[in-house]
Formats: structure tokens, sequence, C-alpha cells
């Protein structure tokens, strides 16, 4: 049988938890104690979603054993791994509430300190991303993510420092203007601030225990990647030639710079050039930079071509037009 | 989305104005503008958008709006640029014509009657044209006289000031133009793109009294990356291959060349290879590159194709009105 709580309670509950897990059997029943205990605790209705990203090992088995038990709780099982920003996503569809508690199982952050961001979410903000303090996480871990903060903070206007955390609570509005894909789930504060909405953060401890091992190199090389895609969302998104014509452009001119002196030098007989590397290194850099400069102009064409799709803006509040 | 040509126009006149941190101008802006329209005996909505502002600006709208029903306000999240405020407005509008201008005070109400008679004798967009600039000589009437000339000869849009805001459009234009990025600076070479006629007419300027100019001159780099946009899409936009195609060659021609020369060393002169390695590189890079651009070509013709139909369709469609 359903526990004690009723169905009305449970149809339209205030805050909706999504826990995205993958192949993590040995952590489930404890984020799911410590979660609904928080939450219980918290005193408003709730309801948690956990999404199974295509676990291949007890994860969905020890997930449906909990909602048998428990009305409040749903799972969703992916197919197979479709990622965090597709997990969210899939998470937000199947939940109701109004403010959105979600985290991912892998940070292992520890689930009593989310009222604190529930509270500064209530003082006026319309997302708060936690910040993982202190961290029990590898050194190598800590260390990379420091950096990749640190370079964003850089970047963006945001003044955050565990941009990527993956715990954060907001409103449901907020996330259903921002595109979730790839892994666009790492800047969900980038994209929401870009909409004009408060972002702030709020500290949250992480549990000990063993972290699996999930972090591979290439998943480093993936966070210097993803800087690329910080400097995208915090400028030029819709004028792609803002970038890649500058860009194209010191190629030019170094490359235009280099070959006019090859060609003074062979004018003026000082030498050949046929056999100067600098002769290659100046045609090559000219040539990069005028496809890079054309990309940049095929970018802007795509967008002119989209254009009637695009809103740059986002409204809060209209007045005057009621009485139509 | 746009869906413009059917739309049903409820009102004559539908004026825009963009604000950000204008708490000061409010107030007289209103009352001038009000004293205009209500002596065009016609149909009309003033909408301001706010621009995130940070000041008193949007309670100030938010307490004329409720004694004037004429008032819309539509209140941005954040600050989104004017390009975007515009477009918001130009979206919200319902007039047959739409106004723009500026909300500092410094475009003069007065000369709304003289655009929308210049609208009635054929014209599809009209800009005023401030030429007696009340504004710093250093700072922003010389730059602004060099992108004029710029925007002029690349655009081939013959205006003496496209910066003005304060411009009438008729609403089947300005509906079909989406602003994006800072395009609102090119309004008339947009609109030129969707087909329209553009004319100009004098009008006043008044210098700032309250609150401070929001404009910079660090932009300039971006401003030209945009006309160089714009000169590509309207020269290139329904042919792609021609431009892309002409680079190509033009980077072929130079590889067979380059080949050529090579050849002529190794045979006539007797050159020993090696010492050409280089310059054998050099003219494969060139030829690759080349055939690269035909490609680049290709896949453009491919974007136009599929994307920009129903745009080229709505220009046809209003042509043929015309």
């Amino acid at each position: 049988m359903k526990s004690q709580h009723t169905t009305e309670s449970v149809k339209y509950p205030k805050i909706s938890a999504i826990v995205t897990l993958l192949n993590l059997e040995n952590s489930v029943e404890q984020i799911y104690s410590s979660l609904s205990q928080t939450l219980e605790a918290y005193g408003e209705d709730f309801e948690i979603v956990f999404i199974d990203d295509g676990s291949v090992d007890g994860t969905f088995t020890k997930l449906s054993q909990i909602a048998d038990k428990d009305a409040r709780t749903k799972v969703i099982k992916m197919r197979s791994t479709f990622g965090e920003a597709s997990a969210v996503d899939a998470g937000l569809k199947a939940t109701r509430g109004d403010i959105i508690i979600y985290f991912t199982g892998r940070v292992r952050i520890d689930p009593k300190d989310i009222p604190a961001l529930l509270q500064k979410l209530k003082a006026g903000n319309d997302l708060v991303i936690g910040w993982r303090s202190p961290r029990r996480d590898s050194r190598l871990n800590q260390v990379v993510s420091k950096l990749f903060n640190y370079i964003v903070r850089n970047i963006s206007k945001l003044k955050l420092h565990d941009v990527n955390s993956g715990i954060l609570v907001t409103k449901r509005s907020v996330l259903e203007r921002i595109p979730l894909y790839g892994n666009l789930n790492n800047f969900i504060p980038l994209l929401a601030s870009r909409q004009g909405y408060n972002v702030a953060e709020e500290k949250i401890g992480q549990l000990a225990g063993t972290f699996r091992q999930s972090r591979y190199v290439k998943e480093y090389l993936q966070r210097f990647l993803d800087i690329i895609t910080v400097i995208f969302l915090s400028n030029y998104s819709k004028k792609p030639l803002h970038f890649l014509g500058f860009v194209g452009a010191i190629f030019v001119i170094v490359g235009l710079g280099i070959n006019i002196y090859l060609f003074i030098y062979r004018i003026f007989q000082f030498g050949g050039i046929a056999g100067r590397p600098l002769l290659l290194l100046g045609v090559l850099l000219l040539m990069i930079g005028i496809q890079m400069i054309s990309i940049g102009l095929i970018g802007e064409m795509i967008i002119f071509t989209h254009a009637g799709e695009i809103k740059e803006y986002n409204i809060e509040k209209v007045i005057g037009y009621s009485g139509e | 989305m746009k869906s413009t040509v059917e739309t049903n126009y409820n009102l004559e006149l539908s004026l825009i104005i963009p604000l950000y941190n204008e708490e000061d101008n409010v107030k007289p802006l209103y009352l001038s503008i009000k004293k205009v329209v209500e002596k065009l005996q016609k149909s009309y909505e003033i909408i301001f958008i706010d621009d995130g502002s940070t000041d008193k600006t949007f309670s100030l709208l938010e307490k004329i709006s409720r004694e004037d029903k004429h008032i819309k306000i539509i209140k941005f999240r954040g600050n989104f640029g004017q390009s975007a405020a515009m477009a918001a407005g130009f979206e919200a509008a319902q007039g047959k014509v739409v106004i723009s201008m500026d909300g500092d005070l410094q475009n003069d109400p007065q000369d709304i009657p003289n655009l929308l008679q210049k609208l009635d004798d054929g014209y599809d967009v009209v800009s005023g044209w401030r030429k007696n600039r009340k504004d710093k000589f250093l700072v922003r009437k010389i730059p602004s006289k060099i992108a004029n000339k710029l925007i002029c000869s690349i655009t081939k849009v013959k205006l003496h000031d496209t910066g003005c805001s304060l411009k009438a459009y008729r609403a089947e234009i300005i509906k079909r133009i989406t602003l994006y990025g800072e395009l609102h600076r090119f309004i008339p070479a947009l609109a030129k793109i969707e087909g329209a006629k553009i004319a100009e007419i004098v009008v006043n300027h008044h210098p700032r009294k309250f609150g401070k100019s929001k404009y910079n001159l660090t932009r300039t780099f971006k401003v030209i990356m945009d006309l160089t946009t714009l000169n590509f899409l309207m020269k290139y936009l329904h042919k792609p291959l021609q431009f892309f195609g002409a680079i190509g060659i033009l980077l072929n021609v130079l590889g067979i060349v380059t080949l050529f020369w090579i050849a002529c060393r190794l045979l006539i002169y007797k050159f020993p290879v090696i010492q050409l390695n280089i310059l054998i590189t050099v003219a494969f890079l060139l030829l690759a590159g080349g055939v690269q651009f035909f490609f680049f070509g290709l896949v453009t013709d491919l974007i136009v194709e599929t994307g920009s139909r129903k745009r080229l369709y709505l220009l046809e469609n209003y042509r043929s009105v015309e």
C-alpha cells in the first residue's frame, strides 16, 4: 500500500525535487532518506522525481522499491544515458511544483543544507546555485573546478564560485525559459542571468564517503571546451561575426604582414623566398583568417534567415493590454 | 513569430519609446507627446518599453498608465539593449503606422505630423534628420558623421542621419524586420532589404536636459562587423555561391599559377626539387583552400534554400501588392 500521505496533497506539491542518478545503487537509499527527511522538516508539500539516466547497476530496482513505498516519489528511467541536460528536462516535464530543486547524485551534496538555498530563493532571487564548501571530492577535481570557475568569473558578469556544482534551486518559470540540451546543464546560472533573472549562490556541504571515480581526463578537457561555450553564451551568441571576425582579422593582418615583408624581400633581390618556411606560415595564416571570417558570415546568414524566431528579451510585466 | 501580412491593425498609430533609467524624462516626455498626438485626431497607443531600469522609471510609467488608457508598458526582466527593446515594441504595436523615438527628450514630438505627412506621400519608412544636432561635437557628432558616411556607402541607403531614433514606418515593413544584436542602427538598410521606399525629413533636436547619455565610443569594431554582415547579406543573400565561389576561384587560380611557376623552375631552370618543397606546399594549400570555399558556397546555398523561403516569398508578395 501507499503511505499515509493522501493523493490530494501529492497532486499539486509546491516543491519538486529532481534528482538525476547514473549507476549509484549504493547512494540511492541515503539520498532518498536524507532528502525526504529534510523536505518534511521544511514543511512545504513536495514531490521527488528520480531520473535514472540509463544506469546498468541496481539503481533502478532500488528506486522502484522506494517509489512503491512513498507516493511522493516518482521514477523516470531513460532508455539509455542521454546526459544531464536531457534528464533535467525530462524531470521538469514530469513535475508540477513551482519551486524546483535539482541536483545530480554524483556530486554527493548534503540535502540537509537545501533549506538554506530555499531561504535564499525566497529572499527575492530567481535561482540559487549551491556552492560546494567544504569540498570532499578529489584534490584534482577541486583544482580543475577552481580554475574553471575563476575563468568563468572573469568572462561572465556573474561572480559565482561553483557555477557547475550540480545543485540548484529555482522557479519553474526560470528553467522553462532556458534551453536544456548538450552540456548546457553546466551553465544554467549563466543562461538564467542572461534572461534577466536574479542569480545568487549559497554554500552547501558535501557528504563524506567514497566518490565514484567519474572524472576522467576527457571530462577535464571538456571543461576547457566549456569555456568557449561560456564565451559564446556571455557575448556573441547572436552575432558570430563579432567573435570570428575579430579572430579572423588578426590572422589576416599577421598573414598579410608576413607576405608583404616577403614580397618586399623578393622584389629588392635580397634573396629567394621559395624555400622559406615563413612563406608557408604567411599563406596559411591568411587563408585561415579568410576562412574564419567566412564561417562568421555563414553563421550570420543562418541567424538572419531564422530571424523570425529570435527573441532576445524576456518580458517581466505588461501593462495596458488587459482590456482586450 | 512573424505573421505579418494578414495581421489586423486595430489602431492608426503606435508610438514606440524604449526607456532605460530615464526617471526625470518620463513625465515631460509623456506630456509633450500627448499634446501632439491628441491633435492628430487618430486612434493611437503609446508603448513604453522599460529596458530593465533600476531607477523609478517603471513606477512613474505605471502611474501614468493608470490615468491614460492609451499607454502600454512592456517591462523587461533585465537590460537587453535598445535593439531588443525596439523589437518588443514593434512586435506589440497594433497601429498601421509605427513611430519610434528616443526616451531622452532629444527628439521633438512636434515632428510627428511631418513624418506622417511624408509617409502619406508614398513612402514606407521616413527617417528623421537631426540637421542641427545639439550634442557634443567631438565625441558624438564627429563619430556619427563618419559612421553615417560609412553606413550610407555600404548599404546604399542615402540618408544623412541613419542613427536618428525618430522614424516612422508602415507596419507591414517594420513587422517583417527582426532586430537582434545591435541591428537597430541599421533599420533603414534592413527595410531596404525588405523592399521599402525610404525618405527623410529634417527634425528638431534638443540638448539633453536630464540623465546621462548611454552611448559610448568603444563599439566601433562591432559596428564595422555588423556593416560587413549587412553588406554581405544585401549583396549575396540570394546567391551566396557567387561570393564564396569567387574566393574559391581566386585561390585556385593562385594555386595553379604557383604550380606553373614551380614547373618552370624545375624544367627550365633545373632547380633541385628540395629547394622548392615549401613552394609546392603553398601551392597545394591554396588549391585545397580554394576547393573548401566552393563547399562553403554550396552549404550556404542550402541554408538559404531551406531557411529563408518564407522571407523571400513575403518579399515578393509585398512587391507584387505594390
